[in-house]
């Protein structure tokens, strides 16, 4: 492992504690034929709007509901074919889908249906029909197999629970928050004028201090991506890694949050494969987020909580190039309560066959990780 | 309605938060619950007194100097830093473990009244001992108790110089060696008068002399910690505010400083800082006379003015006119978080950058008692950073307003309701919450 590397390039403001950087690489030896075989697991906290990243541009009934969030994108999509078009954000990801590396799975969802984030994730991370925050889907499958997993967090989150072997890495003193916990201070002290003067005032002096505040928060989810290819490349490496990006509830404002949610994302994703190198034909990425988000646009330019989302599956072990799942239309009738796009599959299918596929976990093994529902014969991977 | 309100008001404005469960048992009498926390602090034993520090600092000092000398041994280890962040973390890990918290606010409004600070070889782990040892088990008595132990205290008699005093008609006094009226001056300008308490420089010397002698062991002594020098103590009678002091030795500065713990203006001066601490910047009048009145009447009893600041309808005003101190809105996160405690030196790294060192206010004044020497910028800024790296530790089985009404309650706006049962995550949903104007004043 080019630890030095990983110091150097984390070297952007952020110190690496040596103590924590020890902890991924302290995993035994894998004798597992597959061990080569890497999951990354990306959680998108906030519910993610499929319509606006996976675009139905065929869907007639699209402009009727959400003009004002599809027309800025409309032209500008790279196509999927199936009438599909993909948000001009994900470029690198636009590529895999060309170099069949990548497939979108349209409307799918948990079995959770209540619009709450905090539930949603947990439903989402503990793969089952109730929640469990002692165990999750990935913890589940990393136990099965006994593999080693990795979160890029600084606390355990509930996909990786339950007795597997998973640690936790982050680089140490990561200052800076994201955009968003400010734009929600700023609202949170709407009528504390103290408060919101001295958070005013603070950021506009570590601005000046520290050049654009926008640009160093642009290297967030970049820079762990990053560092998640540099932890995953090396000899003793963990099997699975799990990566946490915020900022997707996009109640206003929406075509530009979610254009700059998206680009980051994206350049993300184009660091995570770079530095995987080799690594990155072995490599299973799962996208996934806790639910999608009104078909219609609302009063602030934004959407609300929904129901039905997408998935992206990725990387190089991936049978990608081909947009996946089933559509269920944009007609009023057709929609989840009359506002959420209806999901037309359990999320953790998908998952669940795609993990099958890739670890080549037997069928007990699976039924471990999602004890709910059968796996598909769908060949996800190559 | 208003004992919920008063229960959150007696949690937070006098405490450090209540612990889960807590309010629902304030509601029922709320300030019978606040005068219930008045019992004295538990420190953790287990850490080296006063005495011990003094003389492990001068093995240390003679090993230090043998080294330089013959160049040839180990350099020797210094245990200061280490003891240090020990001890000032105890207090913090007692206040963040105990149900009570109203007896740990007063520990520290009193730690910092008799600001000792934590710089220099030999004050290091000498300044953390003066809480434990002179204040913690005074803190509900008479000021006259607290008084004399804090002011015969080894911490605060090297921090302000009197160890080496040495009355001017006495024999060890030369031209190397004579009065010092640091101490004497503090203790009528900080400790008790008050600036504007009517003394003037003739009483500060006549106090100086009056304590001279007030000294602390030697490396070798038999005695350890501290020592009165009756060969350096100046000989004669005193007279302070026109009182006249006989010469009774040790006794004589005692006696002085009993006087001036029920002196009227110590009364006023004590109670207007204790209103200020607790309740606003700038008091009613009316609030600290009630609480110089019952300082007159008990001679000083700390539980009895505290009592009587709690039982003022001053105390329940609605709207919070205070800011948490960096060290209290630290203490408070960790009693409501439940996250594991951190070691010592990271707890006290935690609050130097957030801007609230253990011993650190470097003047014998203390930290600034008004609110708005916390609101800056950069340290709501530091808090924010801490507050999103620490609330993604948090392990968070409950949804984020759950905590928040139950620390709260009746005071926690729709509005910081809504953003916080609205976040995308119970991450940032703890964090909006511990970041609220709720959590964040009191």
């Amino acid at each position: 492992m080019k630890r030095r590397e990983l110091i150097k390039m984390l070297g952007m403001g952020l110190s690496v504690a040596p103590v924590s950087l020890n902890a991924p690489f302290a995993f035994g030896d894998d004798k597992q034929a597959s061990s080569s075989r890497k999951v990354v697991w990306v959680m998108l906290r906030g519910g993610m709007d499929s319509l606006q990243t996976v675009v139905p541009a065929f869907d007639k009934d699209l402009m009727k509901h959400r003009r004002a969030l599809a027309e800025p994108v409309i032209d500008d999509l790279n196509s999927l074919g199936q009438g599909f078009g993909l948000h001009p954000a994900l470029n690198h990801l636009y590529d895999w889908y060309q170099n069949k590396e990548m497939a979108p799975v349209v409307a799918v969802a948990s079995p959770y249906r209540s619009r709450s984030h905090f539930e949603g994730q947990d439903f989402l991370e503990s793969g089952l029909t109730t929640i469990n925050h002692d165990s999750g889907w990935l913890g589940r499958a990393l136990k099965a197999t006994s593999k080693q997993g990795l979160a890029v967090a600084h606390s355990l989150p509930v996909s990786m629970r339950g007795q597997a072997n998973a640690s936790t890495w982050f680089p140490s003193r990561f200052r800076v928050a994201e955009d968003d916990l400010y734009s929600q201070l700023f609202k949170l002290y709407q009528s504390d004028d103290l408060l919101r003067e001295r958070l005013e005032q603070g950021l506009q002096t570590r601005a000046m201090a520290e050049g654009a505040v926008s640009g160093n928060k642009k290297a967030h989810f970049e820079a762990l991506a990053k560092a998640a290819g540099l932890l995953l490349k090396d000899d003793n490496s963990p099997n699975a890694l799990m990566l946490e990006m915020g900022g997707w509830d996009t109640h206003d404002n929406e075509v530009f949050r979610l254009n700059r949610q998206l680009q980051q994302l994206d350049e993300g994703m184009g660091s995570l494969k770079k530095e995987l190198g080799s690594v990155w034909k072995e490599t299973l990425v799962i996208i996934a987020t806790e639910f999608g988000r009104t078909v219609k646009v609302n009063g602030t330019m934004g959407t609300d909580h929904g129901t039905a989302s997408a998935l992206l599956l990725a990387g190089g072990a991936v049978k990608g190039g081909q947009v996946l799942g089933e559509w269920p239309g944009l007609k009023s009738s057709q929609l989840y309560e009359g506002r959420d796009l209806m999901p037309t599959s359990d999320i953790r299918h998908w998952i669940g066959t795609a993990m099958q596929q890739h670890w080549k976990m037997s069928d007990q093994h699976i039924a471990n990780v999602f004890p709910d529902l059968p796996t598909g014969k769908t060949t996800l991977i190559v | 309605m208003m004992n919920d309100r008063h229960a959150v008001i007696a949690a937070n404005r006098f405490g450090l938060g209540a612990k889960p469960g807590d309010l629902n048992i304030a509601r029922g009498n709320p300030e019978q619950w606040l005068l219930n926390q008045l019992t004295l602090p538990d420190l953790s034993s287990g850490h080296p007194d006063s005495g011990e520090v003094l003389d492990a600092f001068y093995v240390y000092r003679r090993k230090v100097n043998r080294f330089r000398q013959q160049k040839m041994m180990e350099k020797p280890d210094n245990i200061a830093g280490q003891l240090f962040v020990r001890m000032a973390a105890d207090t913090v890990y007692g206040a963040v473990k105990d149900e009570h918290s109203l007896n740990w606010r007063l520990l520290d409004f009193f730690s910092n009244h008799f600001s000792v600070s934590g710089q220099g070889g030999m004050m290091k782990p000498l300044a953390p001992t003066l809480e434990r040892e002179a204040i913690a088990p005074n803190l509900l008595g008479s000021f006259e108790q607290m008084l004399v132990a804090v002011e015969q205290h080894p911490a605060m008699l090297v921090y302000l110089d009197n160890a080496k005093s040495v009355g001017p008609s006495t024999r060890a006094a030369g031209n190397k060696r004579g009065l010092n009226e640091n101490l004497a001056r503090e203790i009528l300008e900080l400790h008790t008068l008050g600036v504007h308490g009517g003394y003037n420089l003739e009483d500060i010397q006549e106090l100086a002399k009056a304590i001279s002698g007030w000294s602390v062991s030697r490396p070798k002594e038999s005695q350890h910690g501290f020592v009165f020098r009756q060969a350096t103590h100046e000989p004669g009678t005193r007279v302070v505010l026109g009182k006249v002091y006989r010469d009774t030795g040790i006794d004589q500065g005692e006696a002085i400083l009993k006087d001036l713990a029920i002196h009227p203006a110590t009364a006023k001066f004590v109670s207007f800082k204790l209103a200020r601490h607790f309740i606003s910047d700038s008091p009613s009048e009316d609030l600290v006379k009630a609480m110089t009145e019952t300082w007159r009447q008990t001679k000083g009893n700390i539980k009895s003015v505290v009592t009587t600041m709690i039982e003022h309808p001053d105390a329940w005003h609605p709207t919070p006119a205070k800011l948490k101190t960096p060290r209290e809105f630290y203490i408070s996160t960790l009693r409501l978080t439940g996250l594991p405690l951190p070691n010592a030196r990271l707890l006290v790294n935690t609050l130097v950058n957030l801007g609230h060192a253990p011993f650190g206010a470097g003047s014998p004044a203390g930290f600034s008692d008004k609110s708005s020497a916390w609101d800056g910028a950069d340290a709501l800024l530091k808090r924010v950073d801490w507050v999103n790296m620490i609330s993604r530790q948090v392990r968070m089985n409950q949804p984020p307003l759950e905590l928040a009404q139950a620390h709260s309650g009746s005071l926690l706006s729709d509005h910081t309701a809504k953003m916080v049962s609205r976040a995308e995550s119970r991450q940032q949903g703890l964090a909006l919450y511990l970041m609220s104007p709720e959590f964040l004043r009191r």
